[in-house]
């Protein structure tokens, strides 16, 4: 199966947040009690039952008051994904076939390593110390829907298809520059911005943390050759040289 | 809308001005962006940067309540660069004809027309005439150089709206008033077409109709009425506003735009001859000029076989208000305040929040002795006597509540700004005891109709002689296709075209009408809306409800989607189409043919040739250059042409801009005249109740507010702030306050503050915001305030959310609508 | 048994196992996690299970580790000139015939193994739990995840070269972790000063 991806066009959102309740909606994830601290920017974080929200990016304008964005934020589903690296249970955090990140609260075991591994802040914890993110709408896509935030925006600022062929649409529709078209992979989430990453608040060259890519390189294998390696020098020392036996200490005087 | 949601898509500018449909009618947006996409313009103008600025080309920000001064300006604009579309504007337009050489207009009467009566506040409008010649046509100048032509008394009207005015009265900076100005202009020619798109921005003035009459000024002077990607938008504030108003929502209208009588005009007869416009021009269609039929078909569909010829189709039984009465929201409030009502349904509305002044309005209700609240939910109407400040033992009011099914618990039409009626069905069964709203309706009427046949009573005929034939006979319930069918019409004898020969059958007794120009007015048709007939009809014998239809074909690439539902009126999808071409049926523009003359195909009815290709015509009649039948295409019109002139109005025949009712200003930069000289004032003369009090000027309420509504909440929030999800993103009443206000006040973002006006107070948060800037009006700095309308102290129950804006709001009305201006008024803000 | 030297007490030998059965404990989940080993899991009773007796095995190895400083830190810390002799000639260990200085109750190695052993376990320990316990700060969730998997490392080397040298590569010191004593031949041979002092 093509790998899956949603196309997102800040230039295209209005703000509306339809794709937030839409998110709620159908994967069921209760309300917040949030308060207007003076802005329109509301739930405040992503959190267990917020999976996607819009932030509301005010950038310096010289023709207008400001500039203002509006930039979904949420899991991007990385191709290479930090989560599912440092992720130490298996099956807690798995690909599925349409190249989605998605997660088994079954399996997870609440280490919340997955946050440090993740580029984007994304992974949030429920009160049963339980992962929860966007699943790219795993439950929908699997059944040919598209995932519920992009069913329901209403302007085209969220699409959803084939990952070539969101990469394809951008380009035709002038968005030279792809976000995650490359990166990490390739990401699931893809974002068509007119303007440099940090415009719209967004980091220019996401990465896994070094360390993260360390320990998996060099630390996580050296435990398993390092123990390897120890017992076969151990087992060769014997062999070779062989063992103080204190018969020896008793010839020797 | 003259025209629809899709086709803002084939515009090279649209100017959103009056509204914000990215937050209130996001789906337009779409269709806007894709104008964008193809190199068109997206103008926004509004005091705040809203998310529809966001996505603009050009945000001219604008002093709330001067949008008559802007376009007024852009007139001029357009007149001095000769960027008028002139063969357009003189053919089309009644910019040749002659007025009364008596006329005077505000530049030479101090901001007044000729006729005004201080007394009254309202105007004679004896001189607002048009000369006519002896044939009963009016005089005209095709050259347009005669002094009392239409375009030199517009160009006169408008010579003193100079960009330095217009500025130094909206704030706006002269070089964006320049800039919006060009852009917008640039569609004066004919491959270019600008769209306007207006809600409750322009209509909440005391001067509401007159905004979009100056819109219209210009979007005639442009050419762009009846142009795909063109015309004169109203996004309405409601799914189904529309649809209300057009089935007599407003208590001057019957179904289908036909004026109610009142009391004087005593039957059938007078009311034809008095409210049936006329022309003596054969070119004009004066499509009016048919009421009789529609007024008689009506009277047939209510009153079925009780209307008779002899009885004069029951006519008696219409109900009429007296003469000079004004039955408009802001006049019944007033009358319930002073113990003018009785009883009170209100029926899906929340008035103790909605209402203007909505302090008047949660008194007015405890004048009550009764109250029916029919609504989804109980709200601060149905539950004014324990709301704020009331003490529940003091209220006699009995309420009763009537719990209604939503609009996915029921079946039926809605119809939506495109005036597309589209055929909804029931997704689940209403809760609990709630009923659909036709069935609370049809159970009150049985019940009253049989108080009246037992208890008999005053005048019981006009409710035992309605028709009533909706309930099924098996349960009792209301059949919906019923009323849609008796919306649409039957023929009630077999009708024949009589024109042709031989005469040929338009329809069988007892079927459906098929459209509305079979309807007579003889009482051979009956149909309850004659906008609608067309709607629920059949085919040879097959009945077909068109509001169902669901066909995506889109042949003309314009997105008419002409199979889509239906609309009104006989499914025109833009309307005052035969403007898109030439006087020879050419289309001004190619690209955006949405009607074509094809003067060689044969009419398959007639068996002649020449027809017209595309849209639904307005009108079968050959294009206007055809000496023999050639028609004008502005059909509606007596006089066939756009009205530059629009003597039909209360005050004035052409948009001057007046201030608002309370405003910053001392003076009118324009004229002498401050405020709208028709309006009808509340407060201020004998008799007058000081919670009508208005101010204006005053160091206590130096800021302009204005109110709006945001995505996440719908009207009152009756059905929003019931939704943890919906609460969640929009959780409470703020306002909206600039930085540099801020610091003069000491408010920091998130602080609670008090927004006060003469009337009330509302507690809210502080959003301060560069989104918002003072406005340079008149040399001195002017700040402007908004806040949402959303919220009320009943839901959510803590009250977090705070009390309705409406607190604020003033008891004034537009002249001519009576619409009350709610956006635009004096307030102060101050830290809680 | 008067040729018996006793080496180490009750509490040394009980605090030694505890180390000892909670550093397993910990490894064989610590692989579990690494490299996803579903049979791991399932004999700790499934991930989630695991990671809590991870996470409390943790606790038990730090607490035991500190424990230990009272049996071996003091000894450690002394360090002469013969522990230089006898780390350059590997311990002795580096051909059968192999000659060093004598050495005190611990030898250099002995001495070096235990304050890595220490460094490494509080900086696993910390690790741990600052893992456990505070994962919301991410820099230091990072942090403690790379020196956790550092020390581990660090620690599995090491451990597995202790368990050859006291079992296999010196037959009899086994012993000492079961009953305290070891043969009075054994000490001299290994640990001649400390015999020495001891009097004999």
């Amino acid at each position: 199966m093509s790998r899956k991806a949603l196309l997102i066009s800040p230039e295209l959102c209005i703000g509306c947040r339809g794709c937030q309740t839409a998110c709620k909606s159908w994967n069921q994830l209760s309300a917040e009690k949030t308060q207007n601290k003076g802005t329109a920017e509301n739930p405040p974080d992503l959190s267990p039952n917020v999976y996607n929200r819009i932030r509301y990016v005010e950038v310096p304008s010289a023709a207008n008051p400001v500039r203002w964005l509006f930039v979904s934020q949420r899991c991007m589903h990385c191709g290479d994904a930090g989560c599912m690296k440092i992720c130490p249970a298996p099956g807690a955090l798995y690909r599925t076939k349409e190249g989605a990140v998605a997660f088994n609260k079954e399996k997870c075991i609440g280490c919340r390593l997955c946050i440090g591994g993740c580029p984007f802040n994304v992974p949030r914890y429920d009160a049963k110390d339980k992962i929860a993110k966007c699943t790219l709408c795993s439950d929908r896509i699997s059944a040919g829907l598209a995932p519920a935030c992009a069913k329901t925006c209403p302007s085209g600022a969220i699409r959803f298809g084939d990952r070539d062929a969101m990469i394809d649409l951008s380009k035709k529709t002038g968005y030279a520059k792809v976000y995650g078209e490359a990166d990490l992979g390739g990401l699931g989430t893809l974002f068509a911005f007119r303007d440099a990453p940090a415009v719209y608040g967004m980091e220019e060259k996401p990465a896994i943390p070094e360390s993260v890519i360390f320990w998996n390189r060099i630390l996580r294998p050296l435990a398993y050759w390092g123990l390897g390696a120890a017992v076969a020098a151990s087992l060769l020392h014997y062999v070779a040289v062989g063992p103080k036996r204190d018969e020896e200490v008793k010839k020797d005087e | 809308m003259t025209n629809h949601w899709v086709d803002l898509k084939n515009s090279d500018v649209i100017l959103v001005m009056g509204g914000n449909p990215a937050e209130n009618h996001p789906i337009s947006m779409k269709w806007m962006m894709r104008a964008q996409e193809k190199g068109g313009k997206l103008i926004v103008v509004d005091p705040r940067f809203t998310r529809t600025a966001a996505k603009a080309d050009i945000y001219a920000p604008m002093r709330s309540g001067t949008d008559i001064a802007f376009l007024g300006g852009m007139i001029k604009y357009i007149l001095d660069n000769n960027l008028y579309f002139r063969e357009y504007v003189v053919n089309y337009t009644n910019a040749p004809f002659l007025v009364n050489p008596d006329f005077k207009g505000p530049r030479d009467l101090s901001g007044l027309f000729s006729g005004y009566d201080a007394e009254t506040r309202k105007y004679d409008k004896k001189t607002w005439s048009v000369q006519m010649d002896e044939k009963g046509l009016p005089k005209k100048d095709v050259s347009l150089k005669d002094p009392h032509c239409v375009f030199q008394l517009l160009r006169k009207h408008y010579s003193s709206y100079t960009i330095d005015k217009v500025s130094s009265i909206t704030g706006t900076p002269k070089e964006k008033l320049a800039e919006v100005y060009k852009v917008y202009a640039s569609t004066g020619k004919p491959n270019r077409v600008g769209a306007e798109c207006y809600a409750m921005g322009w209509t909440q003035h005391t001067v509401g109709t007159q905004n979009i009459r100056a819109m219209s000024i210009i979007q005639l002077l442009l050419g762009n009425m009846g142009m795909a990607g063109g015309g004169i938008n109203a996004l309405r504030g409601e799914s189904n506003v529309q649809g209300s108003t057009d089935h007599g929502l407003l208590f001057h209208i019957l179904p289908g735009y036909l004026p109610v009588p009142t009391a004087s005009v005593a039957d059938l007869k007078t009311y034809v001859e008095k409210l049936t416009p006329k022309t003596k021009d054969p070119k004009s269609v004066n499509w009016w000029g048919n009421r009789p039929k529609y007024i008689t078909s009506y009277l047939k569909a209510i009153y079925g076989a009780n209307a008779t010829k002899e009885n004069d189709f029951a006519y008696s039984l219409l109900p009429k208000p007296d003469e000079g009465m004004n039955a408009s929201w802001l006049m019944l409030f007033d009358q319930m305040f002073r113990g003018g009502f009785e009883g009170f349904f209100a029926w899906g509305q929340n008035p103790a929040c909605s209402g203007a002044n909505a302090g008047k309005v949660r008194k007015a209700l405890a004048t009550l002795k009764w109250m029916v609240n029919v609504n989804l939910f109980d709200n601060e109407t149905g539950s004014f006597w324990k709301g704020p400040g009331v003490d529940p033992k003091a209220i006699q009011t009995e309420v009763f509540l009537l719990p209604c099914a939503s609009s996915v618990e029921k079946e039926g039409s809605i119809t939506n700004s495109s005036r597309l009626a589209q055929w909804r069905y029931k997704a689940v069964e209403p809760v609990g005891e709630s009923k659909a709203d036709s069935d609370i309706m049809n159970e009150l009427y049985v019940r009253v109709r049989r108080l009246y046949q037992t208890q008999g009573g005053a005048f019981p005929e006009p409710i035992l002689k309605l028709t009533w034939g909706y309930g099924d006979a098996r349960t009792g319930k209301v059949d919906i296709h019923r009323v849609a069918k008796e919306i649409n019409g039957y023929y009630l004898e077999d009708l024949f075209d009589k024109k042709a020969t031989p005469p040929k059958q338009f329809g069988k007794k007892g079927e459906l009408c098929a459209s509305f120009v079979h309807l007579q007015a003889d009482g051979t048709t009956s149909c309850g809306n004659w906008l609608y007939s067309q709607s629920y009809t059949q085919k040879e014998g097959k009945v077909i409800n068109m509001m169902a239809r669901r066909k995506t074909d889109d042949p003309t690439g314009l997105g008419l989607f002409s199979e889509w539902a239906w609309c009104w009126p006989v499914n025109r999808r833009v309307l005052y189409n035969r403007a898109s071409v030439n006087l020879q049926g050419v289309p001004w523009d190619p690209k955006r043919q949405i009607l074509k003359w094809n003067a060689t195909k044969l009419d398959k009815n007639t068996q002649k040739p020449g027809v017209w290709e595309g849209d639904v015509p307005d009108g079968p009649a050959p294009p206007m250059a055809d000496e023999k039948a050639g028609k004008y295409p502005f059909i509606m019109r007596a006089d066939g042409k756009g009205a530059l002139f629009g003597p039909g109005l209360a005050d004035g025949p052409f948009p001057e801009h007046y201030e608002a009712l309370e405003c910053p200003l001392q003076a009118n930069l324009m004229s002498r005249q401050r405020i709208n000289p028709a309006v009808r004032l509340f407060y201020g003369k004998k008799g007058s109740q000081e919670a009508d009090i208005f101010v204006s000027c005053d160091v206590r309420y130096p800021f302009v507010a204005t109110t709006y509504r945001v995505s996440e909440h719908w009207q009152t929030g009756v059905l929003t702030r019931h939704l943890p999800y919906q609460l969640e993103l929009q959780p409470q009443q703020f306002v909206e306050i600039s930085e540099e206000l801020a610091k003069e006040k000491g408010i920091a973002n998130g602080h609670r503050v008090v927004v006060k006006s003469a009337r009330g107070e509302v507690k809210a948060v502080a959003m301060v915001t560069n989104r918002l800037r003072p406005f340079r009006v008149a040399d001195s700095t002017v700040h402007q305030v908004g806040l949402p309308w959303h919220f009320g102290w009943q839901f959510p129950e803590d009250g977090s959310a705070g009390d309705s804006a409406n607190l604020l709001t003033p008891t004034i009305g537009d002249a001519n609508t009576m619409i009350p201006e709610t956006k635009a008024f004096m307030v102060n803000v101050e830290k809680a | 048994m008067s040729n018996m030297i006793k080496k180490a007490d009750a509490f040394e030998i009980v605090n030694h196992w505890t180390t000892a059965i909670s550093f397993f404990l910990l490894v064989v989940s610590g692989f579990g996690f690494l490299f996803h080993i579903g049979q791991v899991g399932s004999v700790f009773g499934g991930f989630s299970q695991m990671r809590v007796i991870h996470n409390y095995a943790g606790l038990v190895f730090a607490a035991s580790l500190l424990l230990s400083v009272f049996s071996y830190l003091g000894e450690a810390l002394i360090f002469s000139g013969e522990d230089v002799i006898w780390l350059i000639k590997g311990g002795g260990y580096l051909s059968k015939t192999g000659k060093v200085p004598p050495q005190g109750k611990l030898n250099a190695g002995q001495k070096g193994f235990y304050l890595l052993l220490l460094l490494a376990g509080i900086v696993i320990s910390a690790s741990g739990l600052t893992i456990w316990l505070m994962p919301g700060i991410r820099k230091w969730l990072l942090l403690s995840h790379l020196l956790h998997n550092i020390s581990f490392d660090l620690l599995l080397i090491a451990v597995t070269g202790h368990i050859y040298l006291a079992t296999l590569a010196n037959p009899g010191t086994f012993r000492i972790m079961i009953y305290g004593t070891v043969p009075l031949e054994w000490a001299r041979k290994r640990h001649a000063k400390w015999v020495q002092k001891m009097g004999f």
